[in-house]
């Protein structure tokens, strides 16, 4: 049959990135029972628009697909205050401004960010708003170009780079102030 | 003025997205300057814990079932847009058809042989995505390499080289035992960031060396090659030239 043929040729393109669809679902969620829900949803939306792929990276596909399934899971169960891109700050829109990295070259640092242990990242990276968390994960952990990460969030690249920039930045901050709270309590 | 410029291409410098002459100019002005050098080494620290450290949620076990039940048992309804507009795609599509109708073209008349290979390809590909659903990644879990070896040589006729590449980013994982187009295959499996590598190996006595060539099916990268009478098949989903990368390496111990 054509129809058991179409879902196995599914199946056998979209399992195999159920751990990277749930990894950014949880990641954005906040939660497993709201990730599957989104996971599940964008399965079925992929199957459903399964013949609109038409080559290409069937991971960055999928996961745009993930990533626009949970954008109307916020929209229909929780408030517009958390809105997904109502947290885009507004200087982010502008695609050719460079974000600096403070200039204060001390090596420490370097050794510090080496040494932290995965439950306090877990903890900081949820302190950040999504659209954060989202371009750390798909650069960081999905290890997608710039270009490949335009696509999934729907932004240009130049937002992209901005984005990820502040992203950084943002974690970075969270990521000294730990460390200074560690050291004040004699950790 | 010359900081200001590095320090915007910085990010970029880790995140592989510089041309080869920024490049070249920022290596060289990171090599004369102190600050610039102590940024770059944040940047990198920084990136190598989230990569390293960040906890990854796998999916829960039952999710796949769940949708599997979930999945309309008819036909859906043809559709004439995407729900949401995806030009990289879209822009793929007309370059892909051409290819499709080229590949099916050369298929027709080259027949056999080529047919043959593309069993091979499908089988690997089959390995690797029955390696990543069935929790059955190896059969002898340990990054030590004098284990790892001796295990592979002493199941299968080949004895592929086995080495933790760790320190160049590709940690050793393990061995697993897999058939490949009806023939045992040695499988070392190795780790790039969270993604999994599988190297298949099998013995191909008396055939001439082959240098690697790159593939992507169905959404992974491929890297085949032959040395020394063996055939490896290289199939992830890391970048394209990790991959190739990671081919480098491996050939360096072949």
């Amino acid at each position: 049959m054509a129809q058991d043929d179409r879902r196995r040729r599914f199946e056998l393109l979209a399992l195999p990135h159920l751990d990277a669809a749930y990894n950014l679902a949880r990641w954005l969620a906040g939660n497993q029972a709201d990730a599957e829900d989104v996971v599940q949803d964008a399965y079925l939306r992929a199957y459903r628009y399964f013949d609109a792929f038409a080559g290409g990276n069937f991971r960055v596909w999928l996961l745009t697909i993930v990533r626009n399934s949970f954008v109307t899971w916020v929209k229909e169960n929780r408030s517009n205050r958390m809105m997904f891109v109502a947290e885009t700050p507004a200087a982010d829109t502008a695609d050719t401004e460079e974000v600096m990295w403070s200039s204060s070259p001390r090596d420490p640092e370097a050794l510090l960010m080496q040494s932290i242990d995965s439950q306090t990242l877990g903890r900081l990276m949820e302190q950040l708003p999504a659209e954060y968390r989202e371009v750390l994960l798909l650069r960081e952990v999905e290890d997608l170009s710039y270009k490949e990460i335009a696509t999934v969030s729907g932004t240009p690249i130049g937002t992209v780079m901005s984005r990820l920039a502040r992203a950084r930045l943002a974690l970075r901050k969270l990521w000294l102030q730990q460390a200074e709270t560690e050291n004040a309590h004699g950790v | 003025m010359e900081c200001d410029r590095a320090m915007r291409l910085l990010p970029r410098m880790i995140d592989r997205a510089l041309g080869p002459w920024s490049r070249f100019w920022l290596t060289r002005h990171v090599a004369d300057c102190a600050g610039c050098a102590a940024k770059l080494e944040e940047l990198r620290a920084m990136q190598a814990a989230v990569r390293t450290n960040l906890p990854f949620h796998r999916a829960p076990p039952g999710l796949a079932a769940r949708i599997g039940a979930a999945l309309p048992r008819e036909a859906p309804p043809p559709v004439a847009r995407p729900w949401f507009r995806l030009p990289a795609f879209t822009f793929a599509s007309t370059g892909l058809v051409g290819a499709l109708a080229g590949v099916a073209l050369t298929m027709l008349i080259i027949g056999g042989p080529n047919s043959a290979q593309n069993d091979v390809l499908q089988s690997v590909i089959g390995g690797h995505i029955r390696s990543l659903q069935a929790e059955h990644l190896t059969d002898v879990l340990t990054s030590d390499q004098h284990t790892v070896k001796p295990w592979l040589s002493a199941r299968l006729d080949v004895s592929p080289p086995v080495t933790d590449l760790k320190d160049v980013g590709f940690p050793l994982v393990g061995g697993r035992m897999d058939y490949i187009a009806g023939h045992p295959a040695a499988v070392v499996v190795y780790r790039h960031a969270k993604h999994v590598i599988n190297l298949f190996t099998w013995a191909s006595a008396g055939r001439p060396d082959q240098p690697p060539r790159s593939e992507v099916q169905q959404g992974f990268n491929i890297v085949t090659w032959r040395q020394n009478g063996i055939t490896y098949y290289a199939v992830s989903d890391v970048e394209a030239d990790q991959l190739a990368k990671f081919a480098g390496l491996v050939q360096q111990e072949g």
